[in-house]
């Protein structure tokens, strides 16, 4: 296992620095001096540059990218020149609230599609199995953007429900507590997610249910509330673990669409913004922070399948 | 949203010389007092959209009034000397002029044209071949401190300037090298009231007054002639002070999250001092400034500049009904009237600027070059362009769009305008378009491909370097965003094909455009487009086109050259003639270098229970709000 862990790690450090490498040649093979697009169409000759050579863009694209390693070794990830901040900052401000939707939303996602994906299979084909699928089916392929239109058109311009935006607030312990104002980018967020992890459920819950296990438990006079619990919904489970790791690259990418639509300033918004700004630092670290995510989040679900499967072994 | 809003800073303050006053008069409905007047028709023109708030109802006392920000346009620098890379409307207009106010104030309600009234200094004196310029401040102007506002803060601002672009050139977003601050020889403050400055040469006074010395903004050396947060005040009229005190402010405007706690930003001229700042997404608020001295106090208690993430967004909450004043996306101009319902004066008009096709005079493929370089061909070009069409199109403008022929559009109507680009020298007309190429040798096929049939250089011949057989066949790159750049594009080069003339159309971004094919320093790309589309420009209120119509110009990336018209910019920079900039841009507009296209209205939303002065309301076309006008009605 230790070495296993070991391999892992040097191979995810292995994945990131490509991911640094790719997307740092790919900024400068595109627009190798910026200047032009940050200061303007009418900035002068002599301004672009000196913009470039403040940033050091005018030198060779290898020393640029050994000096941002360097950076990097040193905990700085660089500097916003079109937002005049650091790019350590803007993460620093924009990740919580970010992570807050993302996170809450997936908790719920989960909390409702495990209990509703095992109701489906054990009612399969019932009327309620089948209005689920259909309201599931529904969701699922609805754009997120539309639902969030809907949710805000009915329940924040018409019925005047609830807010039409996300809570403005800077600091994230009152924004965590704006549950009226957070309701709808939330539920939209969850809908959407429910729809999803309902069906893998279900669908997991229908292969544990034809196994002889379930059948041996129900014979051994076991209450059907215990087969679902010890025997059923532990089995079934295991495609959502891999799911919920796969999801953690989410906290931190942002949820661009809801953002977007409630007026959430966030990550996902902050990397399409400065991705039009060419404002490369900021592009290049939140790439290299999704990379790390997605490379955490697949290792955390590889971690907790062995944990929860004593079948899994890692070798 | 408009590419053109750099450049802010130079387009919004400055001021007339007295000439040009004498010549241009009060020529706004705002009654001599500029914001302050009351008459709206002038703005309920044609190339406006909708109608402007009326003043009504008994003023209020107090109340916050909330400020839709841009989407993704929020302000991120304070100190009033703005880096290149920051300058935007959204910081310098919308943000920093409402603590710190320009030497000269512009606009009046929509017309681009200095504000007395509202301003800081009267006209400027010139003598000395125009080579000395005398500025008398006002009194009654103080900071927020309680001392006045005097000629030394005037010195202060052009000492750090020079600093500033000593430093690095990125470091002012209006500077051009060898103009201002550079030409700026001798600076003098001869009492509190009183700056005299001494320049090179001899400058046309309205391009030196309203192109260049509107930059000035007073800055309060009292309280930020300094080098540390705790230091105290130096002399900063030598270059050396000078550059440490601007790194130190630098620095200070580098921290947004200290933007409403530092004891320095809170030494204001302006009307209001900032209460709160939000460095994630720049909101802010501000509070009035009971020590404001310019001519009306603001009856409101203060501002909330809320900060969107989308256009949708934003329009979400004037639908919720909580702004007093946000802007209407093209997008959204099918809801109007429900807008209206909510309680809304909805109301657009162009700022003063031009959008246009640039021509590549240096491409050779397909001999373009030689064919652009006829001007009975751009001649064509411009009567295949149905303005009226496409601004009253659903597809396009929905009618929130004013005419504009040249550099100059009709609307919003320049004291500089000629006569030519107030009405259209080449109307919309195919058969027009057709005549001027047949007699010039050209066999005409409608929806087909028209060639040169009469190569040669007379007058009823191709032109020069046209071989026999040439088609008028030609790509044409766009911006993608926003759309109406390529709906317009699209009505054009269908018009084209009705005389024969294909017109390619292909799509980049904006920054791959003026990255890559409007670089002039950058020719390797001069063979691969024929004409481009990124949008357009602002204009400063003396609208010379220097930079992009001159042979030398440091924006003419289509190389276009024509010696009457260089020596028409060089009458409008350096001549003593005060109607110079007149004849260039009746020589350009008459030259069409490009295709000048319509002009977006800046459509926004008031709140009906928000009054004032109806120049007040109109101000926000030209980017600038005016709230300290502004009341909420009992």
């Amino acid at each position: 296992m230790t070495a296993y862990l070991i391999r892992r790690l040097v191979t995810s450090l292995i994945v990131i620095l490509g991911i640094a490498l790719v997307t740092f040649l790919m900024t400068h093979i595109i627009a190798p001096s910026p200047g032009r697009a940050i200061l303007g169409d009418r900035a002068s000759r002599a301004a672009v540059n000196a913009f470039d050579n403040a940033h050091g863009y005018d030198r060779p694209v290898w020393v640029q990218f050994g000096s941002y390693l360097w950076q990097l070794v040193h905990g700085n990830l660089g500097y916003s020149y079109k937002l005049n901040q650091t790019v350590d900052s803007l993460i620093a401000e924009n990740a919580p609230h970010s992570m807050w939707l993302s996170g809450i939303s997936v908790f719920l996602s989960i909390v409702i599609a495990i209990p509703l994906g095992i109701f489906q299979a054990v009612k399969r084909n019932s009327v309620a199995d089948q209005a689920i699928t259909a309201a599931a089916f529904t969701a699922y392929s609805m754009p997120q953007n539309f639902l969030g239109i809907l949710l805000i058109g009915f329940l924040a311009i018409q019925w005047h429900l609830f807010p039409a935006e996300a809570s403005q607030s800077e600091r994230i312990i009152p924004y965590i507590f704006a549950f009226h104002s957070n309701f709808l980018p939330i539920a939209t967020l969850t809908i959407t997610a429910v729809a999803g992890y309902s069906r893998y459920m279900r669908s997991a819950g229908l292969d544990a249910l034809a196994q002889d296990y379930i059948r041996l438990a129900r014979a051994k006079g076991l209450t059907e509330p215990t087969v679902l619990r010890r025997h059923l919904l532990r089995n079934a489970i295991l495609p959502m673990v891999t799911l919920i790791g796969l999801s953690i690259p989410l906290l931190l990418a942002g949820n661009l669409v809801v953002e977007y639509l409630y007026n959430s300033h966030g990550l996902g918004l902050l990397f399409i913004n400065e991705l039009g700004n060419e404002d490369f630092p900021t592009v290049i670290a939140l790439t290299l922070l999704g990379g790390i995510a997605t490379v955490v989040g697949n290792f955390v679900a590889d971690v907790a399948l062995t944990v929860a499967d004593p079948r899994i072994r890692i070798n | 949203m408009r590419a053109w809003i750099k450049g802010a800073r130079a387009g919004a303050a400055v001021a007339a010389g007295a000439l040009v006053l004498a010549a241009c008069g009060s020529g706004t409905g705002s009654g001599g007092g500029g914001t302050g007047g009351g008459n709206t028709s002038a703005f309920n023109a044609p190339g406006g959209y909708g109608k402007l708030p009326t003043q009504s109802g008994t003023p209020k006392k107090g109340g916050i009034v909330t400020i839709a920000e841009s989407p993704g346009a929020g302000p991120n620098y304070i100190f009033p000397i703005t880096p290149a890379a920051n300058e935007s409307v959204y910081t310098i207009d919308q943000f920093q002029y409402y603590m710190w106010r320009p030497l000269w104030w512009a606009p009046q309600g929509a017309t681009p044209t200095i504000n007395f009234p509202q301003s800081i200094a009267s006209a400027p004196a010139f003598s000395n071949n125009n080579k000395t310029i005398t500025i008398h401040m006002k009194s009654g102007w103080k900071w927020s401190d309680g001392a006045p506002v005097t000629s030394k803060d005037v010195a202060f601002d052009l000492w750090l300037t020079k600093a500033a672009v000593k430093i690095s050139p990125a470091n002012d977003g209006n500077y051009t090298p060898g103009l201002y601050p550079d030409f700026i020889t001798s600076i003098q403050t001869p009492n509190s009231t009183t700056v005299v400055l001494k320049v090179n040469k001899t400058y046309n006074q309205n391009f030196m007054f309203y192109n260049q010395l509107g930059q000035i903004v007073p800055l309060p050396a009292q309280a930020w002639s300094k080098t540390s947060a705790s230091g105290a005040t130096i002399p900063f009229a030598n270059l050396a002070n000078a550059e440490k005190i601007y790194k130190f402010l630098n620095a200070q405007s580098g921290k947004l999250a200290t933007y409403a706690t530092n004891p320095l930003w809170q030494v204001v001229d302006g009307p209001f001092k900032l209460k709160t700042f939000d460095p994630s997404t720049d909101a802010n608020t501000l509070v009035a400034n009971p020590a404001y001295g310019g001519p009306v106090k603001p009856k409101i208690a203060g501002i909330d500049n809320v900060a969107f993430t989308s256009t949708s967004a934003e329009f979400n909450q004037l639908l919720s009904g909580n702004l007093d004043v946000g802007f209407v996306d093209f997008s959204n101009l099918p809801q109007v009237n429900t807008l209206k319902a909510k309680g809304y004066n909805v109301w657009g008009y162009p700022d003063f600027g031009f959008s246009y096709i640039g021509y590549n005079f240096k491409d050779p493929t397909g001999d373009f070059n030689n064919i652009i370089s006829q001007l009975y061909i751009r001649q064509a070009l411009a009567h295949l362009q149905d303005e009226p069409a496409v601004i009253q199109s659903k597809g396009v403008f929905d009618g929130a769009a004013g005419a504009a022929y040249g550099p100059v559009p009709a609307v919003p109507k320049s004291p500089f305008a000629p006569a030519n680009a107030l009405t259209n020298p080449y109307p919309f007309s195919i058969s027009a378009a057709s005549n001027l190429l047949t007699s010039h040798g050209w066999k005409v096929v409608p929806g087909g491909t028209t060639t040169c049939q009469k190569p040669g250089t007379a007058s009823n011949e191709c032109g020069a370097g046209i071989p026999k057989g040439t088609a008028l066949t030609w790509n044409l790159i766009y911006g993608n965003s926003p759309a109406v750049i390529g709906a317009q594009d699209e009505i054009w080069a269908s018009n084209a094909k009705k005389v024969g003339i294909t017109i390619n159309l292909s799509s980049k971004t904006f920054n791959y455009i003026i990255s890559n094919l409007s670089d002039v320093s950058n020719p390797s790309n001069d063979k691969i487009w024929a004409m481009q589309d990124f949008g357009g420009f602002t204009n400063s209120l003396y609208p010379t086109t220097n930079e992009l119509f001159n042979t030398k110009g440091s924006f003419n990336f289509g190389g276009f050259s024509n010696p009457q018209i260089d020596k028409a910019i060089q009458n409008s920079i350096s001549s003593l003639d005060n109607t110079a900039v007149q004849k260039e841009i009746g020589l350009v507009t008459a030259q069409q270098p490009g295709l000048f296209q319509p002009n977006a209205d800046l459509v926004f939303a008031f709140k009906n229970t928000l009054s004032g002065p109806p120049a007040s309301f109109a101000d926000a076309s030209q980017y600038q709000f005016s709230p300290e006008y502004w009341y909420f009605k009992k």
